[in-house]
């Protein structure tokens, strides 16, 4: 079957969770024949791929010190930086009409209209100069398809780079590793271009490419109940910390009172096994350090509890200043 | 494309093996790890967990996309392959000698195809 019908949707809200929730609605509302491009930004987010280690990919604690938000997506692949300077794009279709040539197409077609040498390199990249401004991804479910990607146009370079650059060889995990790549922002080539152009660009393009006319979804026509739910979803603890993929974490560090070792064994975002090691002379306290810990989630703000629940005030300060320091390392 | 006799195989792609101590051997079939391209991650069920015939049992992550893996039958996860966990690639490799799970107390089964029928199903949904 052929496309016969073409749909556009701009999401009005910056909140991850929200426009995520709204993919998956589009995603679940799309009919035979129809392509929906759905166009959307989202405030300082770092979104990780569906089968990542969140802690594996992000700063998290640096993140979310800045305001920003860790969301995790439907599709696969790797973790990206979103900010205002960024325009997400959609496609959502039936799979007998899924063609990420023609969808790719589209967006090439729309950066093209600035001047820019825009390309497709490999499967999931659009690169200018053999630098990427877009990385895709792609998810399916029975009948359902979509693809996804980021325009770079003016994204925080900076903060992009501090809020994806994790040592690697703190925490073993098992899930799929994010892949580096040079990037590049349209406005080295526009300096002028603003969001509302490449909206603009990318709607031409969508019509042109498919050859019909594209016609506005409005807001009023969505289900708010059902967006709503899926936002609480995917902004709960449960869906982007919580993944059943397991990971070790070990930190060296020295500390005011001694240098100490901990290993963390998490399944779930729950510590199932800690162990701490130290040089220091209190033989007690790492035993109950390593107690403590098992049973709470990962890096939340459970961990800030600990210390008070520790029985001798040392060990509190101890508690303290480890707790500190291992939400300061994630 | 290889479409082994002895097996079953369902319109979504996996394929099924009747064991002789009475279990269910789950797979995707030599099409699908082809279509799906390279595997880089699978998300099995655990042990003991239900599964239903015509729904989800879990998904593949390959570079092309996330794609879920439907059940063709219901019953009782008895074993999961936990050397696909480390190592999904092995899926494209011998894509029938890497079965995903074993279902026990199978209650219910999906319409499946004989290899010939799968085959012929699957040359109709290239065109």
């Amino acid at each position: 079957m052929s496309l016969n019908k073409l749909s556009y949707y701009n999401s009005s809200s910056t909140d991850p969770y929200h426009n995520i929730a709204t993919e998956e609605y589009l995603l679940r509302h799309v009919a035979p024949g129809e392509c929906i491009l759905y166009v959307w930004q989202n405030f300082k987010t770092v979104v990780i791929g569906y089968n990542q280690n969140a802690w594996k990919e992000c700063r998290v604690r640096e993140l979310e010190a800045d305001g920003g938000s860790l969301a995790r997506r439907l599709s696969g692949g790797g973790a990206v930086f979103h900010d205002l300077g960024n325009l997400n794009f959609t496609f959502l279709v039936r799979s007998t009409e899924y063609d990420v040539a023609r969808q790719s197409e589209v967006i090439l077609k729309a950066v093209q209209s600035f001047g820019i040498p825009a390309m497709r390199d490999g499967r999931n990249d659009l690169t200018a100069d053999g630098r990427k401004f877009s990385g895709n991804a792609f998810y399916r479910t029975g009948d359902y398809c979509y693809q996804h990607g980021t325009i770079l146009i003016r994204a925080d370079m900076q903060k992009m780079e501090r809020y994806l650059n994790v040592s690697a060889e703190k925490l073993q995990s098992k899930g799929v590793d994010s892949v580096k790549s040079r990037v590049v922002n349209l406005c080295e080539y526009v300096p002028d271009m603003q969001i509302s152009d490449m909206r603009a660009a990318l709607l031409r393009a969508f019509g042109e490419v498919c050859g019909l006319e594209p016609a506005p979804l409005s807001e009023s026509g969505l289900s708010a109940e059902e967006i709503g739910e899926g936002a609480r979803r995917f902004g709960s603890w449960e869906w982007r910390f919580g993944r059943r993929i397991p990971f070790q974490y070990e930190m060296t560090k020295k500390l005011s009172w001694g240098e100490v070792l901990v290993q963390f064994h998490v399944a779930g975002g729950i510590v199932k096994e800690a162990a701490v090691w130290s040089d220091c002379l209190d033989v007690e306290f790492p035993g109950l350090a390593g107690e403590a810990f098992v049973g709470t989630r990962y890096g939340s703000e459970e961990w800030d509890e600990l210390p008070g629940k520790m029985e001798k005030e040392t060990h509190r300060e101890r508690m303290a200043e480890l707790v500190g320091c291992l939400k300061e390392e994630n | 494309m290889n479409f082994p006799k002895e097996l079953k195989y369902s319109k979504s792609h996996e394929w099924v093996s009747y064991e002789q101590d009475g279990t269910v051997l789950i797979g995707i079939t030599d099409y699908a790890q082809k279509e799906l391209g390279d595997l880089v991650f699978v998300n099995l069920p655990e042990e003991g967990d239900g599964v239903t015939a015509g729904e989800a049992l879990g998904d593949v992550e390959s570079v092309k996309a996330v794609s879920d893996i439907y059940s063709p039958v219901t019953g009782t996860v008895a074993e999961i392959n936990e050397e696909l966990l480390d190592a999904p690639q092995k899926i494209n490799e011998d894509p029938y000698g890497a079965w995903l799970i074993r279902v026990e107390n199978v209650t219910d089964t999906e319409e499946l195809l004989d290899a010939d029928a799968y085959e012929a199903f699957t040359k109709e949904e290239n065109q």
